[in-house]
């Protein structure tokens, strides 16, 4: 998953960028509201985790600006004070969950995954897709109840499309997913990617859920639960 | 506090004592007033009595008359006055060795003993007779007619009508002056209630201020007060300023103390990888986590102060709406159902942030504990506010109970970084001289009640 996270103390910010990163999912860190704004204009983001006490422009403006420019994803806050009228603000400005600092990395990624879970219309932490099942938690995915061996970056499409299940998404969005610049980009990437996913796919049952959309990209036609 | 305005004695009030005070002043100016005004009308009245009776005498010294060295008297005089038995005025001669040469028919039938003395003085005086008192007149003659002769010439008048009189003006007297002291008391009283009149309204401009509903006392009260009333404004502004500037620098302290601890948490759990240093690891957080809850704690406690002036009160059904719209998002997937059982309007003796902060923690508390109900009831009366939160979750055992509502222990120590639970809390209501008790709700869960003084 593509996140953004706006947190102006360089160390926090590294810190949640490693690990969110370990994570499997690619994190635009960012020092102020002002670049995250920019940033959100320039990629489709899945998440944000916003600091409530941002210098400039407050989280609280941020975070409202990025709702008024119809910025849909989920964003989870953190409060450095863990009072109910900081809470209350956020939520309200647009926010969805909170995390008080400090925070325990494995607290801040409990609630990151519900949200994005709860973005996609999952309530559970695995994904169904006929023979298939995706772990979200432990990031594996099952055929037929045996493992199948992913690399990281086939993971990530693979959970991307199934996420999006049923809808056609752009080559670009999937780039985002695995590469956190321009620079990087290279669609032919995508395409070997997606090869070796769906043969991988084939191989044991004969399961074929992604399809091109000439022109625009791909589609997990399965319906997902 | 000690409840104020039902048992005290009457002077405690300002006006009561001013009453009194004026009331004194005037009974005593009064009670001085007297003495001279009688005086006055008795000088005056003397001096009409002594006018006449000098008239009177004058009369019969122009009626004596001598011959060959006696006094002769005619046997009519000008005047009837002397001349009827029962009549009023009395008129005595006396020679200078005090003999009586001749007496008025009027006084035939009085008995005064009075014996002028014979000194070239005139003399007026009042005098006891056997049955009434008199007043006196005395002059001496050496002339009577061109011839010398040396003659006492008396006249007398009962006292008794000058006493009538004298009964009558003093009645007067202190029948005006009861009336005069009625209406300078009423008058007093109406000028006390017009001059009080603005102190009434600096009242009422201060409950006004101490329930919010005003930010300062306005300039329209007299010169005398309004030294005060700006003190006082003054006072609230700096209160409301320090209080702003309080909130702001324990946000830049909570922001600049907790970001550190995330660093340091961070830090510690990427050290906790290592096998080798998981222990100090462990023992790094455990440090990160209470001082972070310290930290909490305290700016808690410190930005929840009770208000020194202002007297808040809050409506408590909108600051539930917003609660609840944001603890329904956090807790999306549960779907919660909230029910209410209070008076729409009712207002909670309690500043805005120190409730939101109360029962928002108690809220959150019931929503993460419940299994799909929370249950809030308020009830006003009786000088108390009580509020209810219970849910339908498994509760709390009672040998538990006690531990939860100790100060600084956590709810649900399961959940880091949640907050600090009951402790806070528990903070807000002693702060507000009010009292947390923790039962068994009816839905089968925890029920939390909570009471405050009006």
């Amino acid at each position: 998953m593509k996140l953004l996270v706006v947190e102006d103390e360089a160390l926090l910010r590294h810190h949640l960028y490693t690990r969110l990163g370990e994570q499997g999912h690619v994190v635009d860190a960012v020092a102020n509201a002002e670049e995250a704004l920019y940033r959100a204009a320039e990629y489709h983001h899945d998440l944000a985790v916003v600091d409530l006490g941002l210098p400039g422009i407050s989280g609280l403006d941020l975070i409202r600006q990025l709702r008024s420019q119809g910025k849909g994803f989920p964003i989870l806050i953190l409060t450095a004070r863990g009072n109910w009228q900081d809470k209350v603000e956020g939520l309200a400005s647009g926010a969805d969950d909170y995390v008080v600092k400090p925070f325990q990395f494995e607290e801040l990624e409990a609630r990151l995954n519900a949200l994005l879970r709860r973005a996609s219309g999952f309530t559970q932490a695995t994904i169904e897709a006929g023979p298939l099942q995706l772990d979200l938690n432990r990031k594996q995915a099952q055929m037929d109840g045996g493992s199948m061996a992913l690399t990281a970056y086939e993971y990530r499409i693979l959970e991307y499309l199934m996420r999006h299940h049923q809808q056609v998404v752009a080559k670009e969005r999937l780039i985002e997913q695995l590469y956190p610049d321009d620079e990087e980009r290279d669609p032919n990437v995508i395409e070997v990617l997606v090869g070796r996913l769906r043969r991988k796919l084939e191989s044991s049952t004969g399961f074929k859920p992604i399809e091109t959309v000439r022109g625009q990209g791909y589609m997990f036609t399965e319906r997902c639960r | 506090m000690k409840q104020v305005g039902r048992y005290l004695p009457l002077t405690s009030s300002l006006r009561i004592r001013l009453m009194l005070g004026a009331a004194v002043l005037a009974v005593l100016f009064m009670a001085a007033l007297v003495p001279v005004l009688r005086g006055a009308f008795v000088i005056a009245l003397e001096g009409v009595i002594e006018k006449r009776l000098a008239a009177d005498a004058a009369a019969l010294v122009a009626a004596a008359r001598t011959d060959s060295g006696r006094l002769v008297m005619p046997a009519k005089l000008p005047g009837e006055a002397f001349d009827k038995l029962d009549g009023n005025l009395l008129g005595y001669i006396y020679d200078r060795k005090g003999k009586l040469l001749w007496q008025s028919r009027s006084s035939l039938d009085e008995h005064v003993t009075y014996t002028p003395r014979y000194d070239g003085n005139r003399e007026f005086l009042r005098v006891k007779g056997a049955e009434q008192s008199f007043f006196v007149y005395d002059v001496e003659i050496n002339l009577l007619g061109g011839r010398s002769a040396a003659l006492s010439i008396v006249t007398m008048q009962p006292t008794r009508e000058y006493e009538v009189m004298y009964r009558r003006f003093m009645e007067q007297l202190y029948l005006w002056l009861g009336v005069a002291l009625l209406v300078l008391l009423a008058l007093l009283w109406f000028g006390l209630t017009w001059g009080f009149r603005s102190l009434r309204s600096l009242s009422v401009e201060l409950d006004e201020v101490e329930n919010g509903s005003r930010e300062g006392l306005s300039d329209e009260h007299p010169r005398e007060l309004l030294r005060l009333t700006r003190s006082l404004n003054r006072l609230l502004e700096g209160e409301r300023k320090q209080r702003e500037r309080y909130r702001h620098s324990l946000d830049d302290l909570a922001h600049s103390l907790k970001t550190p601890l995330s660093v340091l948490q961070g830090v510690s759990e990427a050290i906790a990888e290592h096998p080798a240093q998981r222990e100090q690891a462990l023992v790094l957080q455990s440090q990160v986590g209470r001082m972070s809850q310290q930290v909490d704690y305290q700016l808690q406690r410190a930005s929840l102060r009770k208000s020194g002036l202002i007297r808040h009160c809050v409506e408590l059904g909108p600051l539930l709406d917003t609660l609840c719209d944001a603890l329904d998002k956090v807790y999306r997937d549960k779907q919660v159902r909230v029910s209410r059982d209070f008076q729409a309007g009712l207002c909670v003796p309690m500043e805005q942030a120190a409730l939101l902060e109360l029962l928002g923690n108690l809220l959150e508390n019931a929503y993460r504990l419940c299994l799909g109900q929370v249950h809030v009831v308020a009830r006003q009366g009786d000088g108390m506010c009580e509020l209810r939160i219970e849910d339908d979750g498994p509760g709390v055992p009672a040998a538990q109970r006690e531990r939860i509502l100790r100060r600084g222990e956590r709810l649900d120590a399961q959940h880091p970084g949640q907050g600090i639970g009951t402790a806070v809390v528990k903070d807000i209501i002693e702060s507000y001289d009010g009292e947390l008790s923790l039962e068994d709700s009816a839905l089968g869960g925890a029920c939390f009640r909570v009471r405050l003084l009006e």
